[in-house]
């Protein structure tokens, strides 16, 4: 069947490239050598945000592995299970700060699992309802509906959560784990990473030990044959949904409890997101979480360093520029592999 | 200058990866002649094909068509140098009408620019119309007569397979190539399509390449044969000798047979 | 080869005799087949150029009076309707999904603001403007020559945009032309010192913007309106303004459906690699796609500023890129007529029916709903139910009506009647 590859991209273009990768080097170094107690506080801000974003990274490259759809309604569920866990927090188990640190981790630990049930069932209902029909439709018509039902969730979460913002007490202390020199790093920081390592490597194991999870792999290949082997595509799709509501899940409420969210909060983190899972390589596990760190780093860096730094006005471009930049210059991303394009 | 043979291709390779689909190929098809290229399936004749229409970047190699370098140009300038095809898969334009569907391959032939359309000049009034009737006239030629409006998607199988035909001469080419033209067809079906490809060949003047399986057309019709196995050609000469060739039996009976 | 095979010829759908509407539809097959094909436009025309006049009639009606556009929530209605059919001809007709429309819509209006106003107060050039003083800064070029320079910089800004772009797959070109629309207002909002140099003036926006007209001399010629922001019939001129533009816009996307370049899009949107391999030049033609349909964004946005007198960033954000998108599926990829009436539709609804419809029914029913607070979640559940039940639109493109009428006939693998 006949497809279309890119042509070998020429080298101008890719020498371009690196200059501009060599720029960026060199205001990196000159900023650490001008303040690194500094540069080393914002590098580990941006690790922090980029393990959160990898969360949902991981579920726009789960679910575009499988379908090679973006999934654009993605970063409203993940908004969604942030507000869903303010409600949690804030009204069902009522945490302040002044409860004990058990309290405040049981109750945590509950909310981890009503949102990542609930962005689960969200997405896979997502999946049932507005996808499953047109997965035989032309591209067009499935990226049209993803964009309909971002949306639509987005609305969902306005009626019951309104425009405000919602934010909840500081339950994770902001004293410090360590502090070198003068970096300081913050215990809620610390449990980003405490929550985000275990969940990476229980999905690692997931994806290669289980059934399911090579079922995941499988179908991601080539469904037709998946389905020869005797997997349910059907079903496998829909764990793969509800894997990345899952996590988008757990990304909400660590996300929550670093800043705050909106009902539109999705749109902006999901980009963000969804540029990570491309500039790590969409499709790739692994690369997703790369992409998200580097993304997390460029956007801390853009936000705190001091030297020639075009600032938090003009992060969004920032970020769309880098998308653009990859798919331009190197659209298998960092960890990925040329792929033909699908004509 | 009539170069004698209308393709000349030199050392073609395609690498996917590690796999080595088109190994090295040496090919040339002689003016005025139909050349058929068989093979098992995974030989690599599609990717082949793909290369010679641009559709895939050699990895290396060189195809001169009618005396021009072409190797990597991309697909739409080939085709306008003169290179038509069809597809194994039909790929019609489904939501377009039969008359539509051969109007697009002539969109190198034509002038036709925007402000010119808007304006709607004589001059593109002309062209559209003088486009109609050559359409309708290859239509008519590929059998297709009085089914202008028709959706092509709404077309019976054999008529899809003679539209692709009819708008791949609409391209105006000087090589036609074919990829499984009899594909799904009835007995009755491939000799008409087998009278016409040699019709295509005396009174259109066209060099045809075909893709075949089905040893009746491919004996039937052609001036010369080349059999590609594991991306190389293992034999090649007249249909006949082909035929006999060792090789070529190993290849087919060997691999349980196309 | 022999004659093709002869399955029988498919009958037009026929309506089934005896229906209600009988009385219309018989006299009407009676007309001669020309009639029955201009009456509809003939007609739809009539009541646009007429529409000043009979608004006042119209919105004096009980009850569906409220339902009737004012003059000034109809030159919005005719604005975005004119950018609906900019944005079909890249996704109707070629299938390029893009999702930052609004770009264009924010390089029209922004040109106006250059082009038009007392944006650069370090030059004075005028150039054919109308209720400017001579000796004012600024540069102040006839609004007719802005629109024509605003569709061109737009076109230009398109081909820009184009060129990493359209080289891209499907998903990949939505994300990008999203990034795209993203920047853009981000860019025009922090405008205001580009290396010290006020180009957009930030957050303020630029205004007042100049306002069409024709002129004394033209006035007393032939009595047409010297400057239309500042004239007594200020909206009926501005409506009809847009009229002729969303007219010519018409006009333009009709013959370039059925021309050389219409078919090569509608080619690429089926299937791009056959396109190519017919010699349908790729890159070139989607360029043209994403060119002209950012031309008339770009005419569209100029109009509109000149109208509003101003231009500002808060004008410009995505949303609008996927509101012009639900009117264009609403009312049927690729077709002229469900463009309009989607885009009709829906600019209605934003700017006045989904006010007037929640003020109905809070009133019937005692609520306090805020419908248009939700107008999104609307146009996202349009779209979602539109691409499941009804993907080809209101009103389908003609080629899709074919189909509906034809019907989809079963493959036959093989001729079955030799």
């Amino acid at each position: 069947m006949a497809a279309l590859i890119r042509r070998p991209r020429p080298r101008a273009i890719s020498l371009v490239g690196l200059g501009f990768v060599f720029l960026i080097g060199v205001w990196l170094l000159v900023n650490l050598l001008k303040d690194p107690e500094r540069f080393f506080t914002v590098f580990l801000i941006g690790l922090t945000t980029g393990l959160v974003y990898a969360l949902v990274a991981l579920g726009y490259t789960l679910v575009y592995g499988i379908l090679q759809l973006i999934n654009f309604a993605h970063g409203d569920v993940f908004a969604f299970t942030g507000l869903l866990a303010s409600t949690m927090i804030l009204t069902v188990f009522d945490l302040t700060e002044q409860d004990s640190a058990g309290v405040i981790i049981l109750g945590l630990l509950g909310t981890l699992v009503v949102v990542v049930a609930f962005g689960a069932t969200l997405n896979s209902l997502i999946e049932r309802v507005a996808y499953h029909r047109l997965l035989k439709a032309p591209r067009l018509a499935l990226l049209i509906t993803a964009v309909g039902m971002s949306f639509i969730v987005q609305n969902v979460a306005l009626a019951i959560y309104d425009v405000n913002f919602r934010r909840v007490p500081e339950l994770i202390p902001r004293s410090d784990v360590f502090s070198i020199g003068g970096v300081h790093y913050q215990w809620n920081k610390l449990s980003v990473v405490l929550i985000t390592i275990p969940v990476l490597l229980l999905l690692t194991w997931l994806v290669r030990s289980t059934r399911q999870g090579k079922g995941m792999r499988a179908t991601a290949q080539d469904p037709d044959a998946a389905a020869m082997v005797g997997i349910d595509v059907n079903r496998t799709i829909s764990f793969t949904f509800a894997l990345a509501g899952g996590l988008a899940g757990v990304g909400g409420l660590l996300f929550l409890l670093q800043f705050n969210i909106r009902y539109d909060s999705g749109f902006e983190l999901g980009l963000i997101a969804f540029t990570a899972a491309v500039l790590g390589g969409i499709g790739n596990l692994s690369g997703a979480v790369l992409g998200a760190v580097v993304i997390g780093l460029i956007q801390a860096f853009n936000e705190g360093l001091a030297w020639a730094t075009p600032g938090s006005d003009w992060t969004r471009s920032i970020i769309f520029g880098v998308l653009i930049a990859i798919l331009v210059f190197r659209p298998q991303g960092i960890l990925g592999e040329q792929v033909a394009d699908r004509a | 200058m009539a170069v004698e043979d209308v393709l000349v291709v030199e050392d073609l390779r395609k690498e996917f990866g590690g796999l080595i689909a088109v190994n090295d190929v040496d090919f040339n098809v002689p003016r005025h002649s139909i050349v058929s290229l068989i093979g098992p399936n995974g030989a690599g004749k599609t990717t082949f094909f793909n290369m010679l229409t641009g559709m895939y970047p050699a990895t290396s190699g060189r195809i001169v068509f009618d005396g021009t370098d072409v190797t990597n140009k991309p697909p739409h300038a080939i085709t306008a140098l003169g290179v038509g095809r069809t597809f194994q898969n039909i790929r019609l334009f489904e939501q377009m009408t039969t008359l539509e569907n051969v109007l697009v391959g002539m969109h190198a032939r034509l002038k036709g620019g925007i402000l010119t359309s808007i304006l709607g000049t004589p001059g593109v009034r002309r062209e559209e119309r003088a486009a109609r009737t050559r359409a309708r006239e290859l239509l008519q030629f590929s059998g297709l007569r009085g089914r202008d409006d028709q959706l092509a998607r709404n077309l019976p199988y054999g008529d899809q397979r003679r539209l692709e035909v009819a708008r791949a001469l609409a391209t105006n080419p000087k090589l036609l190539l074919l990829d499984e033209p009899t594909a799904g067809m009835n007995p009755q079906e491939t000799a008409a399509f087998t009278g016409f490809v040699g019709k295509l060949r005396s009174e259109e003047k066209l060099t045809v390449l075909l893709i075949e399986h089905d040893m009746r057309v491919v004996m039937g019709i052609s001036d010369r044969v080349t059999v590609l196995d594991y991306g190389e050609k293992i034999a090649e000469g007249t249909p006949h000798d082909v035929q006999s060739d060792e090789r070529v039996i190993e290849a087919y009976l060997g691999r349980g047979a196309a | 080869m022999s004659e093709g095979t002869s399955t029988e010829r498919p009958t037009r759908a026929r309506h089934p005799s005896g229906g209600t509407f009988d009385f219309i539809s018989g006299p009407w097959q009676r007309l001669p087949a020309r009639v029955r094909e201009w009456a509809p436009l003939a007609i739809v025309l009539a009541v646009a150029v007429l529409y000043p006049y009979i608004v006042g009639d119209l919105k004096s009606f009980a009850t569906i009076g409220d339902f009737f556009p004012e003059l000034d929530a109809a030159v919005y209605i005719l604005v975005f309707t004119m950018m609906a059919l900019g944005l079909n001809i890249v996704v109707g007709y070629s299938g390029l999904l893009d999702l930052g429309y609004v770009a264009f819509y924010a390089a029209g209006a922004y040109t106006a603001g250059w082009l038009a106003s007392g944006q650069f107060q370090d030059v004075s050039f005028h150039f054919g403007s109308v209720g400017i003083q001579r000796d004012t800064q600024g540069i102040h070029v006839s609004v007719w020559l802005v629109l024509l320079i605003a569709g061109s910089f737009t076109a230009i800004v398109g081909i820009l945009i184009g060129l990493p772009t359209l080289r891209l797959r499907g998903d990949y070109l939505a994300i990008v032309t999203l990034g795209f629309g993203e920047i853009i207002p981000q860019v025009v909002r922090n405008g205001d010192s580009f290396g010290g140099f006020n180009v957009t003036n930030g957050t303020f926006g630029i205004n007042p913007i100049d306002s069409p007209g024709f002129g004394t001399t033209l006035n007393d010629a032939v009595g047409l309106p010297v400057n239309f922001q500042q004239s007594f019939d200020k909206f009926r001129l501005f409506y009809w303004g847009i009229l002729v533009l969303l007219l010519i816009t018409v006009f333009c996307s009709w013959r370039l459906r059925d021309s050389r370049l219409g078919r090569a899009w509608i080619a690429i949107r089926e299937d791009e690699t056959a396109a190519a391999a017919m010699g349908v030049p790729l890159m070139r033609t989607k360029t043209w796609a994403y060119a002209i349909g950012a031309f008339f964004g770009g005419v569209a946005g100029a109009y509109y500023a000149s109208f509003k007198s101003g231009a500002f960033p808060s004008d410009f954000y995505f949303n609008i890129s996927v509101f012009l998108l639900c009117m264009v599926i609403l009312g049927g990829m690729g077709s002229i007529w469900g463009v309009l009436a989607g885009g009709i539709i829906l600019s209605w609804l934003n700017i006045q029916g989904l006010a007037v419809i929640g003020d109905k029914f809070n009133d019937a029913a005692g609520t306090n709903f805020e419908i248009a607070k939700y107008q999104f979640g609307i146009y996202g559940t349009i779209i979602v139910l539109m691409m499941l039940f009804r993907p080809t639109g209101l009103i389908p493109e003609r080629r899709h009506k074919r189909e509906l009428e034809e019907g989809v006939h079963d493959e036959t693998f093989f001729d079955v009647s030799h």
